[in-house]
């Protein structure tokens, strides 16, 4: 893997954890009475993160093919279950983390088999990636 | 899983699947060349783009009534479906089995998860 792309993983994660905080903003908002000065609050905060994740997505997508990327995204299962947990004190089942380990090993493997296409044959949404660039 | 939690979660199935669609807007838009940096995103086809997505976190708001948030970006991983999808139909991109196995498993998660 080159640097550059390393990098852009990175970034993906990051980029990941805070727009997954949406999550908690959204959850804040659905408490409240549609456009009430708080839904407004909370519903605001769920766009600012979401214009952030707009311009960090569309640079990522250029450098990375969408299947990977997408892929990727898995991790804000993780941070769902993390956030549910911790803000809402919602009760976190044995039947919740199974699914969410075989959903994540999923997710996983669906990024691996994208990965081993690159390596072996190049696959042609890299290419489409790399050319828009 | 009880029947209001069942009920909210289709709204959040509907946000996925448009945003699904979003996505697929978005990558045409990435695959083209445009003659500024400013105008990558003042165009028509990102912009509808994220007008549909934010139709979807409307849905999601919608939905967390009645669904717990760490249910939540499980039903959401239901994108993986689409995206597939999406990407043979519309970009040809090719699909293994590792793939498949991958998705079953996704589906899988999505359903213990859930019940």
């Amino acid at each position: 893997m080159k640097k550059n792309t390393v990098l852009t993983y990175v970034a993906l994660h990051l980029m990941l954890m805070i727009y997954s905080m949406s999550g908690i903003c959204s959850k804040l908002a659905s408490k409240q009475a549609f456009l009430s000065p708080k839904f407004i609050l909370y519903y605001g905060m769920v766009i600012v993160l979401l214009g952030f994740y707009a311009i960090a997505w569309q640079q990522i997508i250029k450098r990375l093919p969408l299947t990977t990327a997408y892929a990727n995204r898995a991790v804000t299962v993780i941070w769902g279950a993390v956030w549910g947990f911790l803000i809402f004190h919602e009760e976190i089942r044995f039947n919740k983390i199974t699914g969410i380990i075989l959903v994540v090993a999923g997710v996983a493997l669906y990024a691996l088999s994208d990965g081993g296409d690159d390596v072996k044959k190049g696959s042609s949404a890299s290419e489409e990636s790399e050319e828009a660039q | 899983m009880t029947k209001t939690v069942a009920l909210y979660s289709l709204f959040i199935l509907f946000g996925t699947f448009i945003s699904a669609i979003s996505q697929v807007m978005l990558k045409k838009a990435a695959m083209k060349t445009y003659p500024s940096k400013i105008r990558e995103y003042l165009n028509p086809l990102v912009l509808s783009a994220y007008l549909i997505f934010i139709v979807a976190t409307l849905c999601s708001v919608i939905a967390y009534r009645g669904v717990p948030l760490s249910l939540g970006p499980v039903l959401e991983a239901t994108s993986y479906i689409y995206v597939t999808i999406f990407g043979v139909k519309i970009f040809h991109e090719k699909v293994n089995r590792k793939k498949i196995l991958a998705l079953a498993l996704i589906i899988a998660g999505i359903v213990v998860a859930a019940v």
